[in-house]
């Protein structure tokens, strides 16, 4: 008897070994392509907007004013309108939203309270933008007499995004390890000291996260500033708060659906834009979490 | 310098530059029909060439967004391509406002049909049975026409959002019309039209679909589409939409368009009404494929 063949036997696959490898390798390459597919839309898009709207970027395009029934000329007082609109969104947002975060994290006790704020930041973020609008409108707009502004607007669009600042934050808080907070308060350190000088150093990547957030989908919102603050078109840039403006993401939506005889190129450009800045916005808050990150010694 | 301390800088900073800024310069709000949504934008972006202290902000989203600002009090100009119905003039009045109105242009309403479409002219009993509520025409052959690219025959009916004042008009002019000389029961649209928020979208439509018909200003027509020839009673000649038909009233489907203002106008606000209707501003309005109220002969 050859005793080699049954060893080697032994080790050759069996017909139940085979499928289970080819199935193995058919769902590995299955999901590969799900995964990769996710890639797809945001390439088409990408080549999209550069090879229809690529041709009018320019500094031109960037920096005046539009004329002509705005069929020509830039898109300067909508991409102003757009730093003034988020700028102030974040002002108002990240204090508030932080300081929620905090005191949801170091201070409340798990009560009925405690798990009510969480219920309304969940149900907060729930809401469609466009509820948020009629909310800005009936609130800010009406009720405290903003009229049609910026800061309106800008109220509207800091609601719509606190929940997603307060998430990040309490989150990014709750990453610092307990027994950092436990080492500070056997020192002797009160609660407000060991946020200011442990808590927030530590967790501060994390709060940029949330405001990374926060600022891409506030650059992009159209609903919520339709109504509270963005108008048509403006022949001034804004001056103040109290000022109305124009906007970027409703100027595309105007270029590509309200006024007749616009180029062709004109709102591919005007959405190229829109992404550029969100794109680099994003790349400049990433570039400085992972040097706050790089920082780290845990 | 702390971060807390930027933001109160901020703050500060923009609430002074608010104060000088109220002071020094006018803003009137103009708000309402998006048929007159462009030609706004076009005087108010040449009005500052005009007086420098007056700007103006333009707000599209139909004259019924308009007419609801007006009379909620938040715009000092409404814009509408319909007139304010008494139920709307009876809720600005109890709400303190005192609504003026002012003609600020006429507008061919132009009933479009793809490029293909051999349709050439229809009456306003033919568009009563293709827009209204049990209409009889439904197919392209009930009106002896077969439509290259339209295999399903079936009339695609656009339309639009019912705030608009363009839909108002549209239904006033010529369903009810149709209504009364019996054609259709009630002076409404059919169910299952497409209804478009924008003019310019009713023309990106028909544009595409050869099944399609579909009305909105003559300012929105374009080379990619046919303009049908309309009369006002069956065998009667028909008139083609244009500036010409609007300004001389032969077009049957022409209609005002109006600002509307609270009380009567005073200070920059009646400055820009009174330049609107000056030579320079309807030419502008002109230029933009409106007839304006008054003969211009414009450069």
């Amino acid at each position: 008897m050859d005793n080699t063949n049954v060893v080697d036997n032994q080790f050759l696959e069996t017909k139940l070994n085979i499928s289970a490898k080819r199935t193995e390798t058919l769902f590995r390459i299955l999901f590969m392509i799900m995964a990769a597919l996710l890639i797809l839309p945001v390439l088409i898009i990408l080549t999209t907007l550069v090879v229809k709207g690529g041709s009018m970027l320019s500094w031109d395009f960037l920096f005046s004013d539009p004329v002509n029934g705005m069929t020509e000329g830039g898109i300067f007082p909508a991409l102003l309108g757009t730093v003034w609109l988020v700028g102030v969104a974040l002002i108002i947002s990240v204090p508030v939203g932080v300081a929620a975060a905090l005191y949801l994290s170091e201070y409340a006790p798990d009560n009925w309270f405690t798990r009510a704020i969480n219920l309304a930041i969940i149900n907060l973020a729930g809401v469609p933008s466009i509820v948020h609008a009629l909310f800005g409108v009936g609130a800010f707009v009406i009720f405290f007499g903003f009229g049609t502004s910026i800061l309106a607007a800008s109220m509207t669009l800091a609601v719509m995004t606190l929940p997603v600042v307060i998430v990040a934050t309490r989150e990014s808080l709750q990453a610092v390890p307990q027994a950092f907070r436990e080492a500070c308060w056997n020192m002797g350190a009160t609660r407000w000291q060991t946020i200011r000088r442990v808590i927030l150093p530590n967790s501060v990547s994390g709060i940029l996260t949330g405001v990374i957030l926060e600022v891409s989908r506030t650059t992009g919102e159209t609903a919520p500033i339709m109504f509270t603050g963005a108008a048509f078109f403006i022949p001034v840039l804004p001056e103040s708060v109290f000022d109305q403006t124009m906007a970027l993401s409703l100027h595309l939506f105007v270029v590509s659906t309200q006024v007749p005889h616009v180029p062709e190129a004109l709102p591919y450009g005007v959405a190229l834009v829109l992404i550029m800045m969100v794109l680099l916005m994003n790349s400049a808050s990433i570039a400085l979490r992972m040097h706050l990150r790089g920082k780290k010694k845990w | 310098m702390k971060p807390g301390r930027i933001v109160l800088l901020s703050m500060a900073t923009a609430i002074t530059l608010s104060s000088q800024n109220l002071a020094a310069n006018t803003l009137i709000q103009n708000k309402g029909s998006d048929t007159l949504v462009n030609v706004a934008q076009a005087w108010a972006e040449t009005y500052p060439s005009v007086n420098p202290e007056v700007a103006v902000a333009v707000s599209g989203g139909g004259s019924g967004t308009g007419i609801a600002a007006m009379i909620n009090g938040t715009v000092d100009i409404a814009n509408a391509s319909r007139q304010m119905k008494k139920k709307e003039l009876k809720k600005a009045k109890e709400s303190g406002q005192d609504p003026v109105e002012h003609v600020v242009g006429f507008d061919a309403l132009a009933v479009f049909i793809h490029k293909d479409n051999p349709a050439k002219e229809l009456s306003f009993n033919q568009l009563g049975k293709i827009f209204g509520r049990g209409g009889d025409f439904t197919k392209w052959s009930d009106l002896g026409l077969s439509v290259p690219g339209c295999g399903s025959d079936k009339i695609v009916v656009v339309s639009r959002q019912n705030n608009s004042g363009t839909y108002a008009y549209f239904k006033k002019a010529v369903l009810k019309s149709a209504a009364k000389a019996g054609i259709i029961v009630k002076g409404s649209f059919r169910q299952g039209t497409l209804d478009m928020h924008g003019s310019k979208d009713v023309v990106d439509l028909v544009e595409k679909t050869p099944c399609a018909i579909g009305y909105s200003g003559l300012a929105y027509a374009t080379d990619h589409l046919k303009l049908v020839c309309i009369s006002k009673n069956d065998g009667d000649s028909c008139i083609s939409p244009s500036v010409t038909t609007a300004s001389d009233r032969s077009y049957p489907i022409a209609r005002p368009l109006f600002m509307y203002t609270n009380g009567k106008p005073v200070g920059a606000i009646k400055g820009y009404l009174d330049w609107i209707h000056s030579v320079a501003g309807q030419c502008i309005l002109k230029n933009k494929g409106y007839a304006p109220v008054h003969d211009v002969t414009c450069p």
